[in-house]
């Protein structure tokens, strides 16, 4: 349990420094890029808007440092993100209603890679040595292949060409988002390609993880030790398996981030809404105040997940529960 | 001290090969393309041809020429990230596995505080808050991806240091009473070698992806030639909807290649690191040559009793 | 096989393994022969390198790759349902080998940490090993047994409950003592079970399976590179250099006297476990590299009794007429130039130390 609650200090400690640069970059970048921001915002927004922003970032306030960070913190407590210049309303509002179409492509993207790359790779630990080890250059080009590359490449031959799929979007166009059978399908219709290419580039990075860790796993004494009892060579497979799948979970941890990351431009690909989407909106436009509610909202998800990796490892290797007795 | 010696296998040696060829084109790259990569002087939209190796663009443009020019700055950005986030994470793992206590204490929170952090959204907010002169300096990207980029090579410099700070040999130094850095320097340096390059393939892969992601992203100077840039001139002129081909593929592929590369000569690093990954290493043919009927599987120990040993003993 | 090999458990005859195939082949395991009878205790030593484990995990066909059997026959005799038949190792399927693997052969590592399943407790280990050979036990039942197995060994009911690592190197490998004898196996092959262990829990677990055989009547074969823990066990030892048996006699008479210049050597690299320590003299250099062997006798660099015969001709392994022992040295040759040396000459009387 020790290790637990250290693991949850850790990333509340993240979670503190990505606060903290959040609140330093706009202040102390050269350049003084908020207000440069607001020079060119000047006539095309209300000055309320001018006035928000200028007070968000500390501009014209007067206000020691300490004070600004206080009332910055004391905001983001109360789920004040600011608001955003392009759309005009609270980044919180923005992030609500987008960040479930992230949520639903991402994440069932990645559990779906997980597991399927996790079953590929203990497959091809167990029969290395076969001709199946054939398939270790293609994975390995795969996995060198850009997520966003990926998509494209996918919506040139498989909706732009062939018509097999739709071309973006996460719905058909004359729907309305309601709780139908018809609007339903469409979203999942809709979702194959974005999905089908979230997981086959993030697959052959667990394929290959997993496979050398079979390799590793099966030489240990007690996979040959399963031989020697009898077991079946499922059983056998079972026994290496369980135990090689202990490193990929200690790493989901650290690969959470750099997934989310590359899944992220996939919807900016098939111009499907969400996080992703958003970030390169705000980015393109100098949205500053979504821009950074959008990144805290990633890393905060980020150190979740990590955190939900950390708590599955400690469920499945007992060895993080018990001290040795002796 | 023991020299790193990578196990020849094939797949080191095709990916020394495909690295080799893109660090050529690195150097050479602008010399020898073919036109200029800003010229939109040709007919758009060709496909391959004798003239056009790669085709044009939508806007006139050559895509080998574009292709040869950003492979120097897609290639320079990706070494020196990769340089300088693996010097980053040398210095902090073997200060925090070698001294400990407090030190260890420190870094390795910062380590894990940097892991945790995803690391492209944070580079695309520090990158949209620097200013515009420095988005378009390749170096400044570099470095900054650097700072995102070390921190997994330290965590496991660290574990390994940890592990060689106990063996006999550095206990030996530090009885005589050599000095800490040049025990770090001659005694555990050595040893971290493979784990060092290790970590340097990985940045250089991470550092090329994060840059050509940013470019694509349109965050670098559009205008700079790399193979991001490319790639976001094709999507941004709808080349997916058009079936331009020509246009999407070569700059995807590349730093693809790039990424395989480094990967297959990560994979003999590894079974250096790891000499139970080295292949029980026969290929079906062996096998056949040898007389074995199929793959040796575990706890079935294969009988071959016409050995070619004892054939050799009689001759 | 005739009559009387009835009361064999286990004939190997001829028997080589080879590391590597084709031309890149080493040979680790060199035509080696021998018969265990039922209840009987087979002592195997030597340093490590003599092909000893290689021998054994050949032997069950569990070798790893780039293991490979070049030669031989292995033929067990089964017991209980199957009584009366025998089974070639080196011929049977995968199939056969799971059906007799651990219900008539089973095996202890050196090592329990590594030969536990890290991520099950202790309890699973047995219900796996009942269930899969038996299909006729209920869950309760399975449970029972693996409590009675524990108690034989002196271990509590509630170890079950523990994790591999929640236990101590003495305990661990008691487990896995318990586990071998769970199907009540005709030959158990323990490799070096003790070596990790300290030197009062090695005494305390060899003088349990003493007791364990006679009461189960279980054949064993020990392997390990201390000659004197054998010869508390063994009723007869086998001394393995290079890949090669070298000497083997009955235990006790190898233990007062050895007559291979190695086997005198290996002794006196360990102090007797009781009686007067004696200085540990140990063997000059190292064991050959099975890659480029030597000419002639592999012992011969470092053997201080070699002469001409010796560097260029294989001595071979030959009943020198002393009660049941073989030998492959030149020395006892009856053709040989030299004096056999007084230490490998003496009469089997003169105990050295306290053996009892």
């Amino acid at each position: 349990m020790r290790t637990l609650l250290r693991r949850f200090a850790i990333y509340l400690f993240t979670a503190w420094t990505t606060i903290t640069v959040n609140f330093i970059l706009p202040r102390l970048m050269p350049g003084d890029p908020i207000q440069q921001l607001i020079g060119k915002l000047q006539g095309r927004v209300t000055p309320e808007m001018i006035k928000a922003i200028k007070a968000q970032f500390g501009q014209g306030l007067n206000q020691s440092m300490w004070t600004q960070y206080v009332h910055y913190i004391n905001q983001l407590l109360h789920g004040d993100l600011g608001i955003s210049i392009t759309l005009s309303s609270p980044v919180s509002d923005v992030l609500s209603s987008q960040i479930w179409w992230t949520v639903g492509l991402i994440g069932v993207g990645a559990v779906v890679s997980f597991f399927i790359g996790t079953a590929l790779g203990v497959l091809f630990g167990w029969t290395r040595g076969s001709r199946a080890d054939a398939v270790i250059p293609a994975a390995t080009f795969l996995q060198s292949v850009p997520y966003y590359f990926l998509g494209t490449i996918l919506i040139m031959i498989f909706a732009a060409t062939l018509h097999w799929f739709p071309l973006m979007g996460a719905y058909d166009p004359s729907l309305s988002p309601e709780w139908s059978w018809t609007y339903i399908a469409s979203v999942l219709r809709y979702g194959e390609l974005p999905l089908t290419s979230i997981v086959l580039s993030s697959l052959a990075g667990w394929m290959l993880g997993m496979r050398n860790m079979m390799v590793t796993t099966m030489s240990e004494d007690f996979v040959l030790m399963a031989v020697a009892k009898g077991l079946s060579r499922r059983r056998v497979m079972w026994h290496a398996a369980r135990n090689a799948v202990l490193p990929s979970v200690a790493n989901l941890a650290l690969t959470i981030g750099l997934l989310v990351s590359g899944s992220l431009l996939v919807e900016q690909i098939f111009n499907y809404p969400g996080v992703g989407n958003l970030l390169v909106n705000a980015v393109g436009n100098e949205d500053y105040p979504l821009l950074q509610g959008i990144f805290l909202l990633i890393t905060f998800t980020v150190l979740g997940a990590n955190f939900l990796a950390d708590a599955l490892y400690y469920v499945l290797d007992p060895r993080t529960r018990t001290a040795a007795v002796h | 001290m023991k020299a790193l010696r990578i196990p020849r296998s094939p797949k080191v040696i095709v990916g020394l090969v495909i690295l080799s060829v893109f660090i050529v084109l690195t150097v050479i790259g602008p010399w020898i393309a073919p036109y200029d990569p800003n010229a939109n002087t040709f007919i758009p939209n060709l496909t391959p041809s004798w003239e056009h190796w790669f085709g044009t663009t939508t806007l006139g443009q050559d895509v080998l020429s574009q292709l040869l020019v950003g492979c120097r700055v897609t290639m320079v950005v990706g070494f020196i990230a990769g340089l300088v986030a693996t010097l980053i994470s040398i210095a902090v793992g073997l200060a925090a596995g070698y001294i400990g206590g407090r030190t260890d204490e420190g870094l390795s929170l910062l380590a894990n505080v940097f892991l945790a952090i995803p690391g492209l959204p944070l580079l695309i907010v520090i990158n949209s808050y620097l200013p515009a002169g420095s988005q378009a300096n390749p170096l400044v990207v570099g470095l900054v991806i650097a700072l995102t980029g070390w921190a997994w090579g330290a965590r496991v410099l660290r574990a390994q240091t940890m592990s060689l700070r106990d063996r006999d040999f550095v206990e030996a130094s530090r009885i005589i009473g050599e000095k800490r850095w040049r025990i770090m320097w001659s005694e555990i340096g050595p040893n971290l070698l493979p784990i060092i390059a290790a970590s340097l393939l990985f940045t250089i892969l991470y550092a090329v992806g994060v840059y050509s992601t940013l470019a694509f992203l349109g965050l670098t100077n559009v205008s700079t030639w790399n193979w991001g840039t490319m790639m976001y001139w094709a999507q941004s002129n709808n080349a997916a909807l058009a079936n331009e081909w020509w246009w999407l593929a070569p700059p995807g592929v590349a730093i693809a290649l790039v990424g395989t590369s480094l990967a297959l000569i990560n994979f003999g690093i590894d079974e250096f690191i790891n000499p139970r990954l080295r292949a029980a290493g026969l290929t079906a043919r062996q096998r056949r040559r040898v007389g074995l009927t199929r793959r040796p599987r575990l706890g079935f120990t294969p009988v071959l009793r016409q050995s070619p040993t004892d054939a050799k003993k009689v001759s | 096989m005739s009559s009387s090999d009835t009361h064999l458990v286990l004939q190997v005859s001829n028997f080589s393994v080879d590391y590597g195939y084709a031309d890149e082949a080493v040979r680790a395991v060199t035509d080696v022969s021998f018969s265990l009878g039922r209840s009987r205790v087979l002592g195997v030593a030597g340093e490590s390198g003599s092909g000893k484990s290689t021998l054994v995990y050949g032997l069950t066909r569990l070798l790893r790759a780039p293991g490979v059997i070049s030669a031989g026959d292995v033929t067990l005799r089964l017991s209980g349902a199957r009584e009366g038949e025998t089974i070639d190792l080196l011929a049977a399927s995968e199939d056969e080998l799971r059906a007799i693997r651990w219900s008539e052969i089973s095996i202890v590592m050196q090592s329990a940490l590594n030969a536990l399943n890290p991520l099950h407790k202790i309890g699973k280990e047995f219900d796996e090993v009942l269930r899969v050979h038996d299909a006729s036990l209920s869950k309760p039942q399975r449970r029972e047994r693996a409590e009675e197995l524990l108690a034989l060994v002196g271990l509590q009911p509630d170890r079950l409950q523990r994790y591999p690592h929640e236990l101590s190197g003495g305990q661990r490998q008691r487990v896995m003592i318990a586990l071998a004898l769970a199907l009540r196996p005709q030959l158990v092959i323990m490799d070096e079970p003790t070596t990790a262990l300290d030197v009062v829990t090695q005494r305390e677990i060899v003088s349990e399976l003493h007791d364990l055989r006679e009461r189960l009547g279980f054949a064993l074969i020990f392997i390990t590179h201390d000659l004197s823990l054998l010869v508390e066990l063994a009723d007869e030892i086998m001394v393995m250099y290079a890949g090669r048996i070298v000497e083997r006699a009955p235990a006790l008479d190898l233990y007062r006297a050895p007559r291979h210049p190695y086997t005198l050597g290996l002794m006196e690299s360990f102090p007797p476990l009781t009686g007067e320590r004696v200085a540990m003299t140990g063997i000059p250099g190292s064991p050959p590299n099975l890659k480029t062997p030597p000419a002639g006798c592999p012992f011969n660099p470092r053997c201080a009794h070699a002469h001409d015969r010796c560097l260029s001709e294989m001595p071979p392994l030959s009943d020198i007429g002393d009660g049941g022992r073989s030998v492959a040295c030149w020395l006892h040759d009856p053709a040989s130039p030299l004096e056999v040396p007084v230490s490998l000459s003496r009469p089997g009387e003169s105990t050295p130390g306290g053996v009892k």
